[in-house]
């Protein structure tokens, strides 16, 4: 009972000093929540192409109405919005090319002059026409964005040719087979040929071939992740490790402030002591985690995934690896400024490699491999699987696991060399 | 109260403490007088359990440090000598928080509280942060924070160094208070004038020894009613030694430091008698010093070093 007691003095007496510390509110809260509602706004764009269009400058040179064509089916795919007319005038390459070196936009797509004679031409003929599509890019337009521009428009340009190469093969194939058959019935069943190819291909009553963006067998995933999905998970976890800081030199500061010695002449056990002074940074650990995913939730409408005790539990395991690797720092450093470094080099560069900025799956192989060595990985991981991938408890279990030996060997090695003076 | 019998502690080779013995009395007021280096802090971290020592036996209350700090813990109060507060909470937070650890809750809490503020006249600042109070407050306020557990025993180590001459006398007058209340206090200080004026005995103490102890009565016997100190030329001083000696009031004289040293029974006489001495013998005095009868002249008398620089 008195030792109840004597942890909950101490627990909120660093509760107190916490919370008259707006330095440190900032730090803990407000930093990480900044990161995540910044970045998952200027990311938007990457992540969810849906919502805000990709804007595309489309200069059409073309003579025939293939490029046209090719066009209105850009602009009816939702993610890019196709601008042929610059101020009222139609656009020309000289002025779409200025309009990416002025920085107003990224990307330009030019149809050349024999885009629709390419399409159409004789099959039969003796010198094929090649036409060349331009896409001009600004060169510090991220690969996520042009990637699937090029295969859009490959995908698209494949199905307008081969529309357009459907007739012609008809006639190369009555020219050879029956050159004898009148010209109105060759022209009706080309139209049909060509009626029942487009149908099934773009669309018509019954596509036969559909594709389906699905998630793997076991991943429950409703609604496709938005930013805020990838965003939150990375951040929070940053945020988290930041209590190595605040832990860190708050033992220093009892140090050199002789407060632990006055405490040590008490009838306290170093265990109390040392329980009573963890146990604050731990919740606050476990307030950030809780505040920083019910914010998201609540006001940027992401989802919790589907298990409300796995989410507990990988939070009850993060906030201890964060607070474990705090006291490991408070046991190792002896001056502020060593807490000041080491806080900022440990944090950065574990975040980092980690994921918690960049995608791991982004990072080269050995960049990956290295950063399994960082708890945030394996935090990060966790929530990913699930927020994002719809997992339960049982599955993030390994996870877990890999998080609790983090925690377990901060805590051992930091308990084991704390000093209280 | 205090029993403490050859009590040594060292820092790798360096001893801190030496061989240390003596006793502190129920309500006494127990001085440890010494300079820079002295070992005070050292015997005051021993005594307060926060440092093992190497040698010797402690007991306090009746209790051996080494066994039973735990039944020691609640007996004593520390006052170190650096402030050992919390500057972002009031003065009342850390109070508590100090009186907590001693498993004081509710109203008897507060009635501590209060009862502390009152005694260090700091009622009204109490919601106040302690980084806004003044230095001599947060000393007072450092003074507060080791008696909220009411201890029989009280370490104070040095609790008027950067305190104004007000602070200085309210604390001193709350050492005598406590000691009405029968709280033995050992008060470490390098300042002569306060262990005159408030401690019933006195240990003076040098590079980790005691070099006397006794009430302060007894210390300034030890000068032998005085020392003069006279300057004359190198040849001079061994010339006038063996006259001096022969002095009827001259209880002693030797050679310090290019000077005579000479201690004697009855300061005026023997002033008047050397100075008879060189004029007869047509030596000439070129300086001439001498020591009040006060706990500073005893520790030149007993070191040959002044207690601060
Ligand atoms: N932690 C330590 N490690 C090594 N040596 C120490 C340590 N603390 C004190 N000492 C040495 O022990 C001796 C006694 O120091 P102590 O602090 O007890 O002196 P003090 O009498 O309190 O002096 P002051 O009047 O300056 O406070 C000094 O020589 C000091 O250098
Ligand atoms: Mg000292």
């Amino acid at each position: 009972m008195m030792m109840l007691n004597q942890i909950l003095a101490i627990a909120q007496k660093d509760l107190k000093i916490f919370l008259k510390d707006p330095g440190a509110l900032v730090l803990m809260f407000l930093q990480p929540l900044m990161f995540i509602v910044v970045m998952s706004y200027a990311l938007a764009s990457l992540f969810e192409p849906g919502e805000e269009r990709i804007q595309l400058l489309a200069v059409n040179e073309d003579h025939g109405h293939q490029a046209a064509a090719i066009l209105r089916q850009l602009d009816a795919l939702d993610a890019f919005q196709g601008e042929t007319a610059w101020q009222g005038q139609p656009l020309t390459r000289a002025a779409a090319e200025q309009l990416i070196v002025d920085g107003q936009r990224n990307l330009a797509i030019i149809f050349p002059p024999n885009f629709s004679r390419a399409l159409e031409q004789d099959l039969a003929t003796a010198q094929p026409i090649t036409a060349r599509i331009l896409l001009i890019a600004d060169p510090a337009t991220p690969a996520q964005l042009t990637e699937p521009l090029l295969g859009t428009l490959r995908g698209l340009i494949e199905r307008r040719l081969f529309t357009a190469m459907i007739p012609k093969g008809l006639d190369f194939v009555f020219a050879q087979l029956s050159p004898q058959t009148p010209a109105e019935q060759r022209q009706n069943f080309k139209a049909q040929a060509e009626q029942a190819v487009s149908n099934s291909l773009l669309g018509g009553d019954k596509p036969l071939v559909e594709v389906e963006r699905i998630t793997p067998a076991g991943m429950r995933v409703e609604q496709l992740p938005n930013t805020f999905q990838q965003n939150v998970p990375g951040y929070t976890i940053y945020g988290i490790f930041w209590i190595v800081s605040l832990l860190a030199s708050s033992v220093l500061q009892e140090r050199r402030e002789g407060t632990f010695r006055r405490m040590l002449t008490a009838p306290l056990s170093r265990a109390v002591m040392l329980i009573g002074k963890l146990t604050p940074y731990y919740l606050i650990n476990l307030a950030q985690l809780a505040i920083m995913l019910g914010a998201s939730s609540l006001l940027f409408g992401m989802s919790l995934g589907y298990s409300p005790i796995g989410l507990i539990v990988v939070s009850l395991i993060a906030a201890a690896s964060a607070t474990g690797l705090g006291v490991l720092i408070a046991a190792i450093a002896h001056t502020e400024a060593q807490v000041g470094g080491l806080t900022i080099l440990l944090l950065l560069t574990m975040s980092a490699l980690g994921g918690c900025f960049v995608p791991r799956f982004l990072m080269p192989e050995w960049l990956r491999t290295l950063g399994l060595l960082t708890p945030q990985a394996w935090a990060l991981e966790a929530y990913q699987d699930l927020l994002v991938r719809g997992y339960g408890l049982l599955e993030v279990l390994p996870k877990v696991g890999a998080l609790a030996a983090f925690a377990l060997a901060f805590f051992g090695i930091g308990v084991w060399r704390f000093r209280f003076e | 109260m205090i029993e403490i019998n050859g009590l040594v502690k060292r820092y790798g080779d360096r001893l801190a403490v030496d061989h240390l013995s003596c006793s502190v009395r129920a309500g006494e007021v127990f001085g440890l007088l010494g300079p820079n280096g002295a070992g005070k802090t050292t015997t005051i971290s021993i005594l307060a359990t926060l440092l093992p020592f190497d040698e010797g036996e402690v007991t306090i209350g009746g209790y051996d440090l080494r066994r039973e700090a735990e039944r020691v813990k609640p007996l004593i109060g520390l006052v170190p000598q650096e402030l050992a507060l919390y500057p972002t909470l009031s003065a009342w937070d850390n109070l508590a928080f100090f009186g907590r650890i001693y498993g004081l809750r509710g109203s008897r809490l507060r009635e501590r509280i209060a009862a502390v503020l009152d005694l260090v006249g700091l009622r009204d600042r109490a919601g106040d942060a302690v980084r806004t109070f003044s230095g001599g407050m947060k000393r007072r306020l450092n003074l507060a924070a080791g008696l909220i557990h009411q201890p029989r025993v009280l370490f104070l180590d040095e609790p008027t160094v950067g305190v104004d001459p007000q602070s200085r006398n309210f604390i001193f007058e709350h050492v005598a208070r406590l000691k009405a209340e029968g709280v033995s206090i050992i008060y470490t200080t390098h300042y002569m004038e306060e262990a005159e004026r408030l401690c019933d005995r006195v240990a003076i103490m040098d590079a980790g020894r005691i070099l006397a102890l006794g009430t302060v009565k007894e210390l300034l016997d030890l000068l032998g009613g005085g020392v003069i100190y006279a300057g004359l030329d190198a040849e001079a001083l061994e010339a006038l030694l063996p006259h001096v000696r022969s002095l009827p009031r001259v209880k002693a004289a030797s050679l310090q430091d290019g000077r005579l040293k000479i201690e004697a029974h009855e300061v005026r006489t023997a002033l008047l008698e050397l100075i008879e001495l060189s004029n007869a013998q047509h030596l000439p005095l070129r300086s001439l010093a001498v020591l009040e009868p006060n706990l500073e002249s005893v520790f030149l008398h007993l070191t040959g070093k002044r207690l601060r620089d």
